[in-house]
């Protein structure tokens, strides 16, 4: 039973204006940690906002557990917003933020002193409590929202981009944390960013929109293995999928994808939903760590085609290989061959047949 | 969050905004009207409350190639005889100095004569000269012409004197940690808001004994003080908004400081003096008490204006154009400025 | 390179470059003001005493007139500004066509010198003034009032009318920019969480704009300690009697009176105490309110 549904949402801003967000779809479980990803201007906080009571809704609807929403203000719909800037009151001291929402409900002082200090249990800022903003880092600001945002009990769980103002390390522990506090609160959470290695290391599914619209919901293996897509496919992973330019061809009883400097079998399992592009142009998809590269030249049924390796960024646990295929630049990730050097000439053959091929004009996936 | 109001709302909102802007139109309006008011109008009650730029009269045609000149004072009694004349440069001088009309007193005659034809009085309007009250306001007030300039090179002063010093002040103050750094802003701070009549008159001593009293430097010296410091704090903000590293790269590439500063640092910082500058301007532009303190025959254009307003009731329309003019440089100020005022006072932020 | 910045710097340049202004106001700010403090401490007769100009001050004519009404004018037109411009601001602090032209209309009063705002209210108290134009073309009276005879208490209040006049508006534009450049987040967090707009306005955007209102207030109050040049133009020397218009009477109107020099330095040095007393008074006072109203949350 889902807990939140989303259906055709939209929204607009000015009367004849371009619809911010088109017509989206989504149904998210209870106790679920889904994160809305997408570049800015996709629409995700417009989302996030309009679940949360902020912006008004143009058309569609909202659901909690069965009820529409949109109607309601924001403290009658049981959700608690993180922002992006925290939005901490400076003249209000850590205690008194957090105490703040139980404050307007009129719950009792003693109850409030409870939670409060339950709150800030739960994010280790128990000793900032009389501390004012003003004396507190970042990241200690980040926990007091988050308090703050937890000790209401909030049925949903809102986070626009709350990381992105902290430093890299920083925002590595606080994802855990935040997904810790997600786990033992027992919520429901959605987490915005436009940041894919963020939402792929957290997240139990991750909705990627792109200028209003839903390209793929998933789980983080789902939308990285099995990309709906071309969006989807450049979107996550580092370095981003490689796509190369291919027209399909029969040959010998077998499909073909064959473009500028390479000639690839097309898979069985591919075969019936890729013969109707047969003579007619398809993108090709493949990520860089799914080619594997042989310096003895050795060719399997997935051979793509021979590679001359230009440069080699050495990671520690892998390598990339930056080379070329026809004049398009091709990176691939490889961890037997980190030792290769620039100048070498290899042959790269599909790892498990994981390519991925789109419809040029669509950008959807064939399959 | 929905910051929509329903239409009674809008409609009280509505209202409150057409009364202030009224209050504050209306005198200003008035005020307009009297500085390009004739004498007639400015005896008339109740008086004109837009600009006229036309005056009309009532002409009768009399024995001995004379004629009768008729006012309607819109009091009730309709045309009121006013003189009768029959000479041409006497006629010319009472339309010039009661109504602002300057037509020559032969043209004045010529067209008088129409009357003559029917014998029955007739209506003339002739359009006022605009800015009669300005060149009367130069002619008749006591150093106003001199007023003018003074206030200029006073004004110009100021602005050399207090960017010059505050923009050296404001780059010490942004780009060095010193000893004292601390106290210096409290001291300037402390210069900034004290109050001006506090220095004046012991100023005045100083300067006599200088033998800059009754001058237009001294004048200058006084209006820097504050400003000075409000330079100085101005140009600081601006100095470490300045990256710091645009300067390094202009000493990397072979520039010595003073090449950095001029070339680099300063066009950068180009609003913030052009901020500062209008705010000396102003502050030497419309102080009236300090040149009253400090000048006897050196007056600044306020002082000018403001002795005349204190000696006649009559002519002080001559005044309400002159300071017109002294406006005028503040409501340029204004109109530029207030864009920034959002800046200057928001809210904190953090 | 960031331990560097902080070392407090040994070189000599910022030295350099505050010298001449060091220099500057050494000898026309701090000598000015030492030698006015001097002079406030010699008597007639050259010889040095603690109180023998403060008397003479005292006594002197229209001493306790000046001081009751500087300090009534600047409560009240500090009071009545605020409390109007803060009506208005909270009113009007939203987005809406010609707000920018509005804007600066409302600045206009503030910003043209009190000699132009002094005309434009003499030209309207007088008996055949625009203010009784005004009047008569819209019926409300037959007969001409006569303003210009005020005395006393009743001057003071017309002069602090016309101060409102002249400060509300731009105070207002002042507070709006304060009220707009507040972040929308911080007002849209308490909103999530249930706050109503009055609720929002009293616990978080007042709260936050309290520094900038102090300080408005603070100049606003000591410009308002200094009055004189409005009571001199519109109403004459000695009408509404304050301390800066003594001075200025003292200087302006008999500067051969062989007391007057005297008094006017007397009554320049003490106002001079006031309004710095004053500011101090008030800092205090809205320091000391701020802790107890944290002190009761908490």
């Amino acid at each position: 039973m889902s807990y939140l549904e989303i259906r055709d949402l939209q929204k607009r801003y000015t009367k004849n204006g371009p619809l911010i967000v088109d017509h989206i779809n989504v149904s998210i479980e209870k106790g679920e940690f889904i994160v809305f990803l997408g570049p800015s201007g996709c629409g995700k906080t417009t989302t996030i906002r309009m679940i949360s009571g902020l912006e008004e809704v143009t058309g569609g609807d909202i659901l909690v557990d069965g009820q529409s929403i949109i109607h309601k203000l924001p403290r009658d719909r049981g959700v608690s917003m993180i922002f992006q800037s925290y939005a901490i009151w400076p003249h209000m001291t850590v205690y008194d933020n957090i105490a703040y929402p139980l404050k307007l409900q009129k719950v009792p002082k003693k109850e409030i002193d409870e939670r409060v200090r339950e709150a800030a249990r739960a994010t280790e800022i128990e000793q900032l409590l009389k501390r004012y903003p003003a004396q507190m880092s970042g990241g200690q600001r980040q926990r007091v929202a988050v308090s703050r945002a937890i000790v209401v009990k909030p049925k949903l769980f809102l986070m626009d981009e709350p990381l992105s103002n902290l430093d890299a390390k920083l925002r590595v522990t606080m994802r855990t944390e935040l997904k810790r506090i997600h786990t033992e609160q027992g919520s429901t959470s959605i987490f915005v960013t436009h940041d894919q290695s963020e939402a792929m290391s957290i997240a139990d599914r991750i909705m990627i929109m792109y200028k209003g619209n839903i390209e793929q919901v998933g789980t983080p293996m789902e939308v990285y293995q099995d990309s709906a897509t071309r969006f989807v496919a450049e979107f996550i992973g580092t370095p981003p999928t490689n796509f190369l330019d291919a027209k399909i061809e029969q040959e010998e009883g077998f499909l073909w994808a064959a473009g500028d400097g390479f000639r690839y079998r097309v898979p069985q399992r591919l075969a019936s939903a890729v013969e109707p592009y047969a003579g007619r142009e398809i993108d090709l998809g493949i990520r860089p760590e799914f080619m594997d590269v042989s310096p003895d030249m050795t060719r399997t049924d997935a051979y793509l085609c021979d590679l001359h390796v230009d440069f080699v960024e050495p990671q520690g646990s892998h390598a990339i290989l930056i080379t070329r295929i026809g004049s398009k630049e091709i990176k691939v990730h490889t961890v037997e061959h980190m030792n290769l050097t620039p100048g070498a000439d290899v042959s790269c053959n599909i790892r498990k047949d994981m390519v991925m091929f789109f419809d040029k004009e669509t950008g959807k996936r064939v399959r | 969050m929905v910051n929509r109001l329903n239409p009674i709302q809008k409609a009280s909102v509505a209202i409150i905004l057409t009364g202030m802007l009224l209050i504050v139109a209306i005198p200003l309006m008035c005020f307009v009207t009297v500085s390009f008011s004739n004498a007639t109008e400015m005896s008339q009650f109740p008086k004109n409350l837009f600009p006229s730029g036309t005056v009309s009269v009532l002409v009768a045609p009399e024995e001995n190639n004379r004629y009768t000149v008729y006012y309607d004072y819109h009091d009730g009694n309709g045309w009121t005889s006013i003189i009768t004349l029959s000479d041409a440069k006497k006629l010319e001088r009472h339309f010039t100095r009661q109504y602002a009309v300057t037509v020559p007193g032969e043209q004045l005659l010529k067209d008088f004569a129409a009357t003559r034809e029917t014998g029955e009085p007739r209506v003339f309007t002739y359009r006022k000269d605009t800015f009669y009250n300005f060149t009367q306001f130069f002619k008749i007030v006591p150093n106003a012409a001199s007023g003018l300039k003074n206030s200029i090179i006073v004004s110009l002063l100021t602005i050399l004197i207090s960017l010059t010093l505050g923009s050296l002040a404001g780059y010490a103050l942004a780009r060095y940690n010193f000893k004292g750094k601390q106290q210096l802003n409290v001291g300037l701070l402390i210069v900034r808001m004290f109050p001006t009549v506090g220095i004046s008159i012991p100023m005045a001593v100083l300067l006599i004994r200088m033998g800059l009293f009754d001058s237009l430097i001294g004048l200058a010296i006084l209006y820097s003080i504050p400003n000075i410091a409000l330079t100085s704090w101005i140009t600081s903000s601006i100095f470490i908004g300045i990256n710091k590293e645009l300067e390094e790269a202009s000493l990397v590439f072979g520039g010595n400081s003073v090449q950095t500063f001029l070339r680099i640092t300063l066009p950068m910082a180009f609003p913030a003096m052009a901020a500062s500058s209008m705010y000396a301007f102003t502050t030497a532009w419309n102080d009236t008490i300090s040149a009253l303190i400090l000048t006897q025959k050196n007056q600044t254009l306020s002082l000018v204006v403001y002795k005349a307003i204190g000696t006649t009731s009559s002519g002080i329309q001559y005044a309400a154009a002159g300071s017109i003019i002294l406006i005028l440089p503040a409501l340029v100020f204004t109109f530029i400025i207030r864009k920034y005022i959002g800046q200057m006072w928001g809210g904190v932020s953090m | 390179m960031n331990e560097k910045k902080r070392l407090i710097s040994k070189n000599a340049t910022p030295y350099i470059l505050l010298a001449p202004v060091f220099l500057y106001y050494a000898v026309f700010w701090l000598y000015p003001v030492l030698a006015g403090v001097r002079e406030v401490f010699i008597d007639m007769n050259g010889r040095f005493s603690l109180t023998a100009n403060f008397k003479m001050m005292a006594e002197s004519a229209l001493f306790t007139e000046s001081v009751v009404n500087t300090a009534t004018f600047a409560a009240l037109s500090v009071l009545l500004q605020y409390f109007f411009a803060l009506l208005l601001s909270i009113l009007l602090a939203r987005k809406f066509r010609g707000a920018k032209l509005l804007m600066f209309i409302a600045m206009i009063p503030m910003a043209i010198t009190p000699t132009a705002t002094a005309i434009i209210w003499k030209t309207g108290l007088v008996k055949d003034g625009w203010i009784n134009s005004l009047l008569m073309y819209l019926g409300l009276i037959k007969k001409q009032i006569v303003y210009m005879n005020v005395e006393g208490m009743d001057a003071v209040l017309l002069l602090v009318l016309i101060d409102t006049w002249t400060v509300t508006p731009s105070v207002m534009v002042i507070l709006i920019a304060g009220l707009q450049g507040l972040q929308v987040e911080m007002k849209e967090a308490a909103y999530t969480f249930g706050a109503n707009k009055l609720q929002i306005l009293k616990d978080i955007t007042l709260p936050i704009l309290r520094p900038s209102i102090t300080t408005s207030i603070i100049m606003r109050m000591i410009a308002a300690l200094q009055v004189w040049s409005i009571a001199v133009m519109v109403l004459g020397y000695s009408k509404a009697p304050f301390l800066v218009e003594r001075v200025a009477f003292y200087k302006d109107a008999i500067p051969g009176v062989d007391t007057s020099s005297k008094l006017a330095f007397t009554y320049s040095f003490m106002t001079t105490i006031v309004v710095l007393a004053a500011t101090v008074i008030y800092l205090r006072v809205s320091n000391r309110g701020k802790k107890a109203a944290e002190r009761s949350e908490a």
